[in-house]
């Protein structure tokens, strides 16, 4: 029963915008009005946007690939040196180390928070007492920067004055910022902790358009509630899911300012990640050319990303 | 009363009054919920609890609640250090940015939303593409063009990079809304002879103010917790942003744990309570504009 309804739900959660009219009349007057669509106005009413973004983003890509193909000493642009510096990266131990440790750190940070999220987003969605105050005390960590979570959790896990008595465990002494390892492990949980709210918020959205029918009707039909969850919930919000994990996706392997304000990227370099590379390169030793070689490698890789993903969700809604 | 769950279901409507009954009675979900809040909020709690300690305290009292509180951080935060200066700053960088974002956005947000012509498709793709453009990826590039058109330290550069990577975001969740408001009313004023300019301003933008709201206070947050370009684009101390200021403060004094959290309390105190007084509407805007991009 549930199953015969799914498909139309489906397009349902990627199409509805808040309470919106019906879709296909307002549609068909849409164009109506369209027709007499006046040409200048609409150019006019766009362009200030299209003219700030293509100064702002797209000059400067093209700017990054052709400087990251140039020698550089401070900020003077040299030689052409083609595809040196990108070389670098992929030939050398350290960039190879920094993709991998990358790459750790986005499947590590994703694994958690998406499970994570997607239970918040369930437990949020309940009819429980208290729901509005818990439902702000659980998405609080939104608000929080990168720089303030980094600076309160290092204060949190000082082994020495941190209120969780790091300094004298049973094992020894516990101090996240010593070991690479354990630097990596701090730096997943903190990025956990500030991006979960975000994909929670879009977990409940989505929850929240599955008709509580559909879950009714799988009830009446015997299924317990992991049944209900694995074969209604779960599959209508697959959409959904995909769209946070791009999301996820490109803002951990992205992200520089949590990395560079926790960790640092060390110790031993333990936390040295491809963004953060592309960071201090540039802004720490003024090595311009280098450092953008490095901005042009998160770009391919974000077009990667997001091209797979895009595939993926394409593939999974042809079956 | 859980006895009822087990029973077999008749009507509908009844059906619908146990399940509620039966989920409040549920004591592992509010298990479940406390300790979610905890993780989240411990962090903060713990700094705020710091912020109370005189500065010996802090090395030596380990406990949530401070043995002897002092206000003397605060003192020092708000009366002898540069925050009140950085929040000074931000909260004029943040103003401005959000005020350049929306009357862009709003205008092209209402064109992709109501009007069809040539280059419709081809324009918003681009916009909104260059959300997929990450930050870190053109920081080089905007550097180099700050300093060769002498915007390198000013207020200027921040709002006009910052305006930019909102916008396609904004662009998106201000369309999501606008497609939400029937076309009647567009209509209804047309034929009462209004110009498309004064149909849009005047009985459309009014209708649009709560997602203008929410879209506002979020690009007004992603500047003020922004590090990347306000650590790059400015370099002298009386223009810095607060993210950079509370960073520059661990180096600059050394340690001073007390000292630190209190300006790290006092710079997210007017963003918690934004977010807890806009809570349903923040989270509305963001699953808009984010679900569709």
């Amino acid at each position: 029963m549930a199953i015969a309804v799914h498909p139309d739900v489906e397009v349902d959660v990627m199409t509805t915008n808040e309470a919106g009219p019906p879709e296909r009349p307002r549609r068909r007057r849409g164009r109506g009005v369209g027709d007499r669509s006046p040409l200048g106005l609409s150019w006019g009413l766009v362009l200030p946007a299209i003219v700030i973004v293509a100064v702002v983003s797209i000059f400067p890509i093209v700017y990054a690939i052709n400087l990251s193909l140039h020698e550089t000493t401070y900020m003077e642009v040299g030689d052409f040196v083609g595809l040196e510096h990108f070389l670098r990266i992929f030939t050398s131990p350290d960039g190879l180390a920094e993709i991998g440790r990358s790459l750790v750190y986005v499947v590590g940070s994703l694994v958690i928070t998406v499970p994570l999220s997607l239970a918040l987003a369930s437990l949020l969605n309940q009819q429980v007492r208290f729901r509005r105050v818990f439902r702000v005390l659980i998405l609080m960590p939104w608000v929080v920067s990168q720089t303030v979570a980094a600076l309160l959790w290092k204060w949190l896990v000082n082994p020495d004055y941190g209120p969780l008595g790091l300094g004298d465990l049973p094992t020894g002494r516990l101090d996240f910022l010593a070991n690479p390892v354990l630097a990596m492990v701090l730096l997943i949980v903190v990025n956990v902790w500030i991006s979960y709210p975000l994909a929670t918020i879009l977990c409940l959205a989505s929850l929240q358009t599955i008709p509580e029918e559909l879950r009714e009707a799988a009830e009446v039909d015997g299924a317990g509630p992991f049944r209900r969850f694995m074969k209604v919930t779960l599959p209508l919000m697959k959409p959904t899911l995909f769209v946070v994990a791009i999301q996820l996706t490109l803002l951990y392997f992205n992200m520089v300012t949590l990395v560079y304000t926790l960790t640092g990227g060390g110790p031993l370099d333990g936390t040295n990640l491809l963004s953060l590379s592309a960071y201090k390169q540039s802004f720490e030793f003024f090595n311009l050319g280098l450092g953008a070689a490095y901005s042009v490698v998160l770009f391919a890789f974000n077009i990667l990303f997001g091209a797979a993903y895009i595939r993926l969700l394409r593939s999974d809604r042809n079956d | 009363m859980t006895e009822l769950v087990a029973g077999p279901l008749p009507a509908p409507g009844r059906s619908k009054v146990r399940r509620r009954r039966r989920r409040r009675t549920n004591p592992l979900i509010y298990v479940a919920l406390v300790a979610a809040s905890l993780f989240a909020i411990l962090p903060i709690l713990w700094g705020v609890s710091t912020s109370f300690k005189s500065e010996s305290a802090t090395l030596s009292d380990q406990g949530w609640i401070p043995q002897v509180f002092t206000l003397e951080n605060y003192r020092l935060v708000l009366f002898e250090s540069k925050i009140p200066l950085y929040l000074g700053n931000t909260l004029l960088v943040a103003g401005l940015t959000v005020i350049a974002t929306i009357v862009i956005a709003i205008f092209g947000a209402y064109a992709a939303a109501r009007f069809r012509f040539r280059g419709k498709t081809a324009s918003l793709f681009l916009i909104l593409m260059t959300s997929m453009i990450p930050g870190i990826a053109i920081l080089v590039p905007l550097y180099f063009l700050a300093v060769q058109l002498g915007l390198y330290d000013t207020y200027a550069v921040m709002v006009v990079v910052y305006t930019a990577w909102q916008i396609p975001t904004v662009i998106w969740m201000l369309k999501g809304f606008f497609e939400s408001i029937p076309d009647s009313i567009e209509e209804a004023g047309r034929v009462d002879g209004a110009s498309h300019w004064k149909v849009m301003t005047r009985l459309i933008f009014p209708l649009a103010v709560p997602g203008v709201a929410a879209a506002a206070v979020i690009s007004f947050i992603y500047v003020w917790n922004d590090f990347l370009i306000a650590s790059t684009m400015i370099s002298s101390d009386d223009k810095r942003l607060v993210a950079v200021g509370l960073y520059n403060y661990l180096s600059q004094y050394g340690i001073v744990w007390g000292q630190l959290c209190a300006a790290v309390v006092v710079s997210i105190i007017p963003i918690v309570i934004v977010f807890v007084l806009m809570e349903r509407r923040i989270v509305a805007g963001l699953s808009a504009g984010a679900t569709k991009g």
